[in-house]
């Protein structure tokens, strides 16, 4: 991979807990030292918390969805009777 | 979780087993608790996404049905609201702005991943939220092999990263 992959590697390995006692120490020398370092995981954390709000985001899209089939589609007519006469 | 290639037939499946199972009973729940057919359908779908996180993509292991363990997070999510919504009152007049802006900005990056960079969105979706095993990942996504689909999940990170440095600048400026 290239290098700055692997920048990236480490930054997700260094987050995770995965580096090894020597490498971690190093790597929070770094992120004192160098700005661009510190900037990049700052950048980094809020890129996986993005991910979380768009897996979050499309999975409630799924299931709308299907809420949508169950109380649309004849189908499932008589489900939805069920739920509905609970609040009639 | 499962190896099927079509994961997103898979989830509708299973989420419409587990509403057909559990729907009604936590519905009842709501209802004789006072709440309207919207409140019973929030709920639930808020202990669907719940339920996904953290058994079907999450480390949980359940002894009990799965139907109890539902029913009992959206008990527990009905009774939160309850309580959130009588302590709502004296907090009017709280200032939020900041946090305002802050959803303002992350919203405005999260439109622009969507659009210009679903493919990668969806790849970091399947590794990081959905927690596919690698190989699964690359069947799904048509790479050669794991690490092929491994080297493109850091492309694609970088690549967010790369919009996550300069849509928070642009904002930055934006505001001054």
């Amino acid at each position: 991979m290239r290098t700055s992959l692997n920048n990236i590697k480490r930054i997700e390995d260094y987050m995770a807990g995965r580096l090894l006692p020597g490498d971690k120490l190093l790597f929070d020398a770094d992120r004192i030292l160098n700005a661009e370092t510190e900037h990049n995981v700052l950048a980094q954390r809020h890129t996986y918390t993005l991910i979380e709000k768009y897996g979050r985001k499309k999975l409630k899209a799924e299931i709308e969805a299907v809420h949508q089939q169950l109380f649309t589609n004849k189908k499932y007519r008589n489900f939805a009777q069920r739920v509905l006469r609970l609040f009639s | 979780m499962a190896t099927t290639l079509n994961i997103q037939a898979w989830r509708e499946e299973l989420f419409i087993t587990l509403y057909k199972k559990t729907f009604p009973a936590s519905a009842r729940y709501i209802c004789k608790m006072g709440g309207t057919f919207d409140d019973a359908k929030d709920i639930f779908q808020d202990a669907l996404v719940i339920y996904y996180e953290k058994v079907i993509a999450g480390p949980a292991q359940i002894n009990n049905s799965d139907t109890a363990y539902l029913l009992g997070i959206a008990r527990h999510l009905w009774l939160k609201r309850l309580k959130h919504n009588d302590l709502k009152r004296p907090l009017d007049n709280y200032d939020f702005e900041d946090e305002h802006e802050q959803a303002a900005s992350a919203n405005a990056i999260m439109a622009y991943l969507e659009t210009a960079g679903q493919r990668c969105m969806e790849l970091l979706r399947a590794f990081y939220y959905d927690k596919l095993a690698v190989k699964d990942i690359a069947a799904l996504f048509g790479y050669a092999g794991e690490r092929s689909a491994t080297v493109q999940k850091y492309k694609c990170l970088e690549k967010v990263r790369v919009t996550v440095k300069q849509k928070a600048l642009t904002y930055e400026d934006f505001l001054e």
